[in-house]
């Protein structure tokens, strides 16, 4: 296990210039990402500004606090300060930093609700798709576009072609068509999964016997990755979410075409599931 | 319990009716589950320092591998060190009680862990191993996606763990209201007690749901029943509300003895009292009680309706406030004092750090618009191991270097202490810092391998692991080295600082101690 | 040595334990009823008798839409009718779903049900429903499953829910027979 090692340099350099050299693609991480990925949705792009204004007063916080540790480690250690004092009230003292974080948490609190709220709102959605969770995969339906399903399944490694990124690509993403408000509704078969994209600000859990609902409205054509969110067996690594935004000429095509591919949605699974049994070997 | 009764040999062990005994079994099995749990995180951090599959060709076992580690050290290393290990030794000993109020029930506690560890380990060597995450979640928990028995097993477990933990915090509280010395008010207990009663508090009203909910799940699975199964009109999301009723009061079960044990030394080597007492005292209480209403903040994903995540985002922000209350408690406490950087303060001042900043992420988390983002990421681990894990830890490292000389009577090597300081210090920082990146970016909790970008910070991540290994590996040497090598330890070996009971009595404490009460009337009162 | 104030501290402390077990186990129904009353989880509200409201009812509509599922342990086809329906407040309303039984034996399903938004939920009310009982098919057979229900006029008053121009109504028929 040495040879690991052997390769953080290199890792080091190639993620310094993948920084600085890159500009950054939406839809997946990036090397040496600290941040939120590149949002693509409205619901996204409120995430990352919230974040900016809870970042901003976490770590001016956490400055703060340790700031003042370190000057109180270094005004009052016993070498500079031989004589305790043995003040153990101030009741001003507490009452205000009793009052300041509360402060601090009504500033936080209204852009919290507002973006809850504004992430709940499912806008005169001009379509819907259904998300179905299956270990280890997701279906999709369209019942809005002739009721069609397709599964969508992850690209194992030996099969990926140039450019597919690896534990991402799927067969069959879902496609949705750029500036539209889709309903998504989810479900799942078996266990709970979670449907999770991150660029788009998705992430709901398909729970079996109920279904949820969310939306997305994503802003630029293009291939938006996720991974399942809810541990849901041994091949929860390996479900991906592959969201395909298109234009709406390229959509009605799309669906035309899909329509015919695949198989008429009769309500069954069209992909065999595994045997109960085979779970846990 | 009389004088003249002091059993040597096995029976004084396993028969064991001291409080002091009992308290070195819970200390010693707690280190027999963090060296088996702790093995199994960095085997997982092994595993996941490059991108690919590298050790654990089983996803199962890699799922079990998981589990596991959430269960032992939450179950079998946090709470025994704190509540049964430290809890057992210095609440009689600091309230000026000669034992607990029920010595045999006290035993019963401990072998009962025992057995659960046992158990455990049986569930994850039969059928497969419980590849649930310690959330066990149903349907994934049920009968048709995890047959066999070993999620049987781990219930039964925790079932066994859990009566334990009832039974010990019976204990405790029953020993706390009523065998305080004369004079020793609540209000003049030490507030390591106090964290200890209110942790008890919280066992008692956690455990029993998670036995409830524990018992429903295991007849859904063996005597077809359907509580948490659809199928059979039931909804697994009841589960996760019973589940996050016991397990958010959990990890301030985890956290409030630590704030106790901090307590403690930042006073004694600030030679100061601590600052704000009742402020501190009834701030625990208030994060237990606040700990009851929050649970729904594990689930802002799984489809509740906008208003309650609402109602739940304002709840846990709550928790905030008595939490700042005890930090600013602490450093007001060292303003002014003369602080001495012991090993004890050195771990307790670095758990203040690693509070913060697993505090304000925290308060990030409560957002349900931004936990969106970051709900089952790698956010969300490097969040409750800076709090629970390596605050908690750092708690009882904090701890043990305090009290060894107490409860060993030899004191531990003050340089290889600060040595073992900065090696964890700078382990488990560089091991999940990074961690916040990974999740910002989107990685997933519980996976075995990951795409190719987040392959640079999982391997600063694994180095950090790498680190924090030795560090922990030397802290056995230095157990080692304490107890064949070490000084004789003083009754009090920090000083004036040092005002409560147990430094009172000789080091080693005696196996007996305040067969004679002490009177702790306001005069010589030693808060 | 033990005296009776901590025997009696025990036993107070032992009833806390039960008393907490006792409403682990109450929560089962608590839960249900809770949902029920405040349509919490999506879970619509079950009105037998129809419409309460017998003023004038409103001509805002609502656009209600019907999403169906089977789980794959179940050989049935179970579809809407209509995909969506446009739907006066406060009026009931009947809807159609088809199932069929693709097996060549009879099997017995029953229909999980919830209403999304959740917070819609509370003022989506049944009226009748093929979800409330078992449905059995023989092998092969189909049938038409209707469903009546309406919304209550206090949506309109909800200024929660204004934004709420449809609402889906979704089954998930599970195999209840092998059990």
């Amino acid at each position: 296990m040495f040879k690991h090692f052997r390769d953080i340099a290199g890792l080091i350099v190639l993620g310094c210039v993948t920084v600085v050299g890159e500009a950054s693609a939406a839809g997946m991480a990036e090397p040496w990402q600290v941040d939120l990925q590149t949002p693509a949705s409205p619901v996204a792009e409120q995430i990352r500004s919230f974040n900016a204004i809870l970042f901003s007063l976490e770590a001016l916080i956490t400055l703060v606090v340790l700031g003042l540790m370190g000057f109180i480690i270094w005004r009052f250690n016993a070498k500079r300060n031989p004589v305790p004092n043995k003040r153990t009230h101030n009741t001003a003292l507490e009452i205000l930093w009793t009052v300041v974080p509360i402060l601090i948490l009504v500033v936080v609190a209204f852009p919290s609700l507002r973006l809850l709220f504004f992430m709940d709102r499912t806008q005169d959605a001009e379509m819907t798709i259904k998300v179905v969770g299956h270990q280890w995969y997701w279906s999709y339906e369209y019942p809005d576009h002739g009721d069609f399903t397709f599964d969508s399944i992850m690209i194992p490694d030996d099969e990926l072609k140039p450019g597919q990124p690896r534990l991402l690509a799927v067969d069959n993403p879902v496609v949705v068509p750029v500036g539209v408000n889709v309903r998504v509704l989810l479900t799942s078969d078996d266990v709970i999964h979670s449907w999770a994209v991150p660029s788009l600000g998705l992430k709901t859990d398909t729970v079996p016997g109920r279904t949820n609902e969310t939306w997305v409205n994503v802003n630029e054509e293009g291939t938006y990755y996720g991974m399942c969110s809810e541990l849901c067996g041994i091949n929860h690594g390996y479900m991906p979410v592959a969201v395909k935004a298109v234009s709406k000429a390229e959509f009605d095509a799309w669906s035309k075409n899909a329509k015919q591919e695949f198989a008429r949605n009769d309500g069954q699974a069209t992909h065999v599931v595994q045997a109960v049994g085979e779970v846990s070997q | 319990m009389t004088a003249e009764h002091h059993p040597t040999g096995w029976r004084r062990w396993v028969y064991s009716t001291n409080h002091k005994d009992i308290g070195t079994m819970y200390i010693v099995l707690s280190m027999i589950g963090a060296i088996i749990g702790g093995g199994m995180s960095w085997y997982i951090r092994l595993e996941l320092a490059q991108p690919g599959i590298q050790f654990i060709e089983d996803t199962q076992l890699y799922n079990v591998l998981v589990t596991a580690h959430g269960f032992l050290m939450v179950f079998f290393v946090v709470m025994p060190a704190m509540i049964g290990g430290f809890g057992n030794w210095f609440v009689p000993l600091m309230i000026g009680a000669p034992d607990m109020s029920f010595p045999r029930m006290n035993n019963i506690s401990f072998w009962l862990l025992v057995a659960a560890l046992v158990l455990l380990v049986i569930a994850g060597l039969t059928g497969g191993g419980p590849g649930t995450g310690w959330t066990v979640y149903p349907p994934l928990s049920s009968a048709t996606f995890h047959p066999g028995p070993a999620v049987d097993f781990a219930i039964l477990s925790l079932h066994v763990a859990g009566a334990s933990s009832i039974l010990g915090a019976i204990n405790l509280i029953t020993t706390i209201i009523n065998m305080r010395a004369p004079g020793m008010t609540m209000h003049r207990a030490p507030l390591f007690v106090w964290a200890i009663l209110v942790t008890a508090f919280l066992l008692l009203l956690a455990i029993p749901v998670l036995a409830g909910a524990l018992t429903m799940l295991l007849t859904d699975r063996n005597f077809g029943t359907s509580f948490f199964i659809p199928e059979g009109g039931g909804d697994p999301i009841l589960w996760q509300h019973l589940f996050w009723f016991f397990g958010h009061p959990e990890v301030y079960i985890i956290i409030i003895p630590a704030f106790g044990i901090i307590s403690q030394i930042i006073a004694t080597f600030s030679k100061k009292p601590v600052f704000g007492y009742l402020g501190m005292a009834y701030a625990m209480c208030a994060i237990g009680f606040v700990g009851f209403v929050v649970w729904a903040h594990h689930m802002y994903t799984v489809g509740l309706d906008v208003n309650t995540r609402a109602y739940f985002v304002l709840a846990t922000m709550v928790i905030a406030v008595p939490t700042g209350i005890k930090i600013f408690s602490w450093l007001a406490t060292m303003w002014g004092g003369s602080i001495t950087f012991k090993t004890p303060m050195l771990f307790a001042t670095g758990f203040i750090a690693l509070f913060v900043a697993g505090g304000v992420t925290g308060v990030v988390l409560s957002n349900a618009g931004m936990d969106v983002a970051l709900h089952d990421t790698y956010y969300v681990v490097a969040h409750f191991h800076y709090v629970l894990s390596i605050a908690a830890v750092f708690a009882m490292y904090a701890g043990f270097y305090y009290w060894i000389g107490k409860m060993s009577g030899r004191q531990y090597s003050e340089t290889l202490g600060k040595i073992h300081f900065w090696a964890s210090f700078v382990g488990v920082n560089l091991l999940f810092f990074p961690q916040h990146f990974l999740g910002a970016a989107g990685m997933p909790r519980r996976i075995p391998d990951y795409p190719d970008a987040y392959a640079g910070w999982n391997m600063v991540s694994s180095i950090g692991a790498l680190i924090t290994a030795i560090g922990t590996v030397f802290f056995l040497y230095i157990v080692w080295h304490t107890l064949t090598r070490g000084q004789k330890a003083k009754a009090n070996p920090w000083g004036e600082g040092a005002t409560t009971l147990e430094w009172t009595v000789a080091s080693p404490a005696p196996f007996h101690t305040h067969e004679e009460l002490p009177n702790m009337e306001p005069a010589q009162a030693g808060e | 040595m033990r005296n009776r104030r901590q025997i009696v501290t025990a036993a107070l402390l032992v009833a806390l334990v039960s008393g907490m077990t006792g409403l682990a186990f109450a929560s089962v129904p608590l839960y249900r009823l809770f949902c029920q009353v405040t349509g919490f989880g999506g879970t619509p509200r079950v009105e037998t008798n129809g419409p309460t409201n017998t003023g004038p009812v409103s001509t805002r509509h609502i656009t209600v839409r019907f999403d169906s599922n089977v789980n794959s342990a179940l050989p049935w086809r179970f579809k809407p009718v209509q995909r969506q329906m446009n739907v006066r407040i406060g009026e009931a309303t009947l809807a159609h779903f088809t199932a069929e039984n693709l097996a060549q034996e009879p099997a017995i399903g029953t229909a999980t049900f919830n209403v999304t938004p959740h917070k819609a939920a509370q003022y989506f009310a049944k009226v009748q429903c093929f979800c409330f009982d078992e449905q059995r098919l023989e092998a092969g057979q189909r049938v038409d499953m209707p469903v009546s229900f309406f919304i209550d006029p206090e949506i309109l008053d909800d200024p929660n829910a204004q934004d709420v121009s449809t609402i889906t109504l979704s089954y998930t028929f599970f195999r209840s027979d092998s059990l």
